[in-house]
């Protein structure tokens, strides 16, 4: 039984972390250059959660289509000052701009929020469901829910719209894409800002059962970036497959070993992942793509 | 003429007016950005309330400077600092700057009044620093001593976290329970990162414990509790000082609270006399949040200064000599230093009784001396 709980809170985790790895993704294929502040647009998500729901008294489920919005809007922002300015230098200057906007929101959010850690209220009760002996966190079914509803809409926009053909069109090669009529610059201001939304609902999501502080987003950066790195750089399920893998380190093996075993084992499986396969699991689309 | 020299000379003295306080400076080093920031804030906020109300015979400044957590950054910020009249620095509460800023602290001759609880920072043998808050020594012995001694608990399961922090207070739980002949039946430890403790959670119950020992930080003590009280785990829980800080409790509702015991140096928001409620009631209004040990401890650390200031210390080796001789009835506890500048030497236990975030004193541990007997 026991068992069973673990895995529902492990695939809740990888779930959220998904969403989390997918707005990376989807900014790294559309311009080519890694988003460093994901993991704290992610924090910014979930205090912005926070700050709504005095106002807004109503459960999270309520909340999230605000927060979404308005996380688009600010990573439309993010595109016009930290990404558009820079996009025909050497991508390095993409990668310092990140950061430093992920340092700016980190210690924007210590400000205005304070350093205290956080609850976001839960999608619905937050209380448990008992079935049978199994006692599970409602927000972790709510979780599972949100995030798959929230991946499958981005899959269907990819594939069976105007907007997500333009938008695949940019990401495998923008010159072509510009030649062919489609508006690249206004199709990489969609993505940051999905790619945004998509944090900020990973920041609601996580910031009421785990939790957020302003320097909560450096470590989810990193696990963005394993997932990545692990489903194969550029790939959108592999993100997916990479983030729920994390989550089944953290929770499943950690269940059997220790939290640091697991850690390490982590890591030791990703060692073994760039070397049998450095174009990660599911590297192949990345590969024709280059 | 003769008439108007006594109106001329009264009015060139009030033109003059008072006589000039002497100025003296205190610099607030802490960390207010990066993964200390909650505990720093509090340091500043301690050391800031008590630096209002200085003596009237001197006129105080006290620049806030963020250290952040690198330890250069803390030595730079104590360069900027000295040699503007410096009396005595609210040093930063993490070790690793506490280590940083010690060999410079000795050089410029400025005490460092700090709540950092890294042992080692009082065993260089610097006659420049002063620990206002009690170390592992005092509190692990004070946390396994309850758990022992009051909850009659002999198969306490302790879980850590993997930092500098959770390492030290790991250790010192481990010999204290020794000693008491209680041997720990399982002991795991957790990275701050963990987002779900539900698998340690699990592997600690499957070792039959009495008691669940905690020694984490404020995030993950919080996330632990939480779990533990939505899977019904009926065994007692005694938690690290994180726990106590308000800002922890505030992330669990009251009932997940019920029994749940934590050690800390104090717990300003407990009360316990009407000094202590002064000072909660000042610290919320001039911060509009809740103070916790740190902030007590750091507060107390100021006021011993100023007593010596008021006293007539005014130069930094006064002060040094005032706070490694002296001693201090302060609203924590009575400070002391034990030659080494480890000046608090009490820790109390408090619990939570299911009904509100504000936990009661349960057990007061006074002049603890770190070896368990």
């Amino acid at each position: 039984m026991i068992t069973l709980q673990l895995l529902i809170n492990g695939v809740a985790l990888g779930a959220a972390y998904a969403l989390v790895a997918l707005g990376f993704v989807l900014v790294l294929n559309a311009t080519s250059a890694v988003n460093f502040a994901q993991g704290d647009l992610v924090m910014a998500g979930g205090l912005l959660a926070v700050a709504l729901a005095p106002h807004i008294p109503l459960p999270g489920i309520a909340l999230l289509p605000l927060t979404i919005l308005l996380m688009a809007a600010l990573g439309l922002i993010l595109a016009l000052a930290a990404y558009l300015p820079l996009r025909n230098r050497p991508p390095v200057g993409v990668f310092i701009s990140t950061i430093a906007t992920g340092i700016i929101l980190q210690n924007g959010a210590t400000i205005l929020f304070g350093p205290e850690p956080r609850a976001a209220p839960p999608l619905f009760s937050g209380g448990t469901v008992s079935v049978g002996g199994l006692t599970v966190a409602e927000q972790s079914l709510a979780i599972i829910a949100v995030a798959a509803i929230l991946i499958a809409a981005q899959q269907w926009v990819f594939a069976r719209t105007q907007l997500g053909r333009r938008l695949r069109a940019t990401a495998q090669d923008p010159e072509m894409a510009r030649a062919c009529g489609v508006p690249v610059t206004a199709m990489i201001l969609v993505t940051f800002a999905l790619g945004t939304a998509y944090a900020g609902a990973a920041g609601l999501l996580l910031a009421n059962r785990y939790f957020v502080t302003p320097t909560a987003g450096g470590d989810l950066i990193l696990k963005a970036y394993i997932a990545v790195t692990i489903g194969g750089w550029g790939s959108v399920p592999g993100a997916v497959v990479g983030a729920l893998l994390i989550a089944l380190f953290e929770v499943g093996v950690s269940s059997v070993l220790s939290y640091p075993v697991a850690l390490g084992a982590l890591y030791a499986t990703l060692l073994v992942i760039l070397v049998a396969r450095p174009q990660g699991l599911f590297g192949e689309a990345a590969r024709r793509r280059a | 003429m003769r008439r108007l020299l006594p109106v001329l000379l009264g009015l060139a003295i009030a033109a003059a007016g008072p006589a000039r306080a002497e100025s003296l400076s205190f610099p607030v080093l802490v960390p207010l950005t990066g993964f200390l920031s909650l505990e720093g804030t509090s340091q500043r906020n301690g050391a800031v309330l008590a630096l209002k109300d200085a003596p009237a015979s001197v006129t105080i400044s006290s620049d806030v400077i963020d250290t952040g957590t690198s330890p250069e950054a803390a030595v730079t910020a104590l360069e900027r600092a000295a040699g503007r009249n410096v009396a005595a620095v609210a040093a930063s509460m993490l070790g690793t700057q506490m280590l940083a800023m010690l060999p410079l602290a000795a050089e410029y001759k400025i005490p460092l009044v700090t709540v950092s609880g890294t042992a080692s920072i009082t065993e260089q043998g610097n006659p420049w620093v002063f620990r206002f808050f009690p170390g592992d020594a005092v509190t692990k012995e004070a946390h396994a001593r309850y758990v022992v001694e009051e909850l009659g608990k002999k198969r306490p399961a302790l879980i850590y976290q993997t930092t500098a922090y959770g390492q030290s207070g790991k250790a010192h739980l481990t010999e204290a329970f020794k000693s008491l002949g209680a041997d720990l039946v399982f002991e795991e430890g957790v990275d701050p990162a963990a987002k779900d403790l539900l698998p340690v959670l699990t592997k600690a119950l499957a070792a039959k414990p009495d008691v669940l020992v905690l020694h984490l930080h404020s995030g993950p003590t919080a996330l632990f509790i939480r779990q533990a009280a939505a899977n019904g785990v009926e065994v007692p829980i005694v938690a690290g000082s994180a726990m106590h800080q308000p800002s922890t409790a505030a992330l669990l509702e009251p009932a997940e609270l019920k029994g749940v015991c934590a050690e800390t140096a104090a717990s300003p928001i407990s009360g316990g006399s009407p000094e202590v409620e002064d000072f909660t009631a000042a610290y919320r209004s001039a911060f509009n949040t809740e103070p916790d040990a740190f902030a007590l401890g750091q507060y107390d650390g100021m006021r011993m200064v100023l007593e010596a200031v008021k006293a007539g210390a005014r130069t930094p080796d006064d002060i040094r000599k005032a706070l490694s001789t002296g001693t201090h009835r302060g609203l924590a506890m009575t400070y002391r230093s034990d030659g080494k500048g480890n000046m608090a030497h009490s820790a109390v236990i408090v619990c939570y009784d299911g009904t509100s975030r504000v936990p009661k004193i349960a057990k007061r541990y006074d002049n603890v001396t770190g070896v368990v007997k």
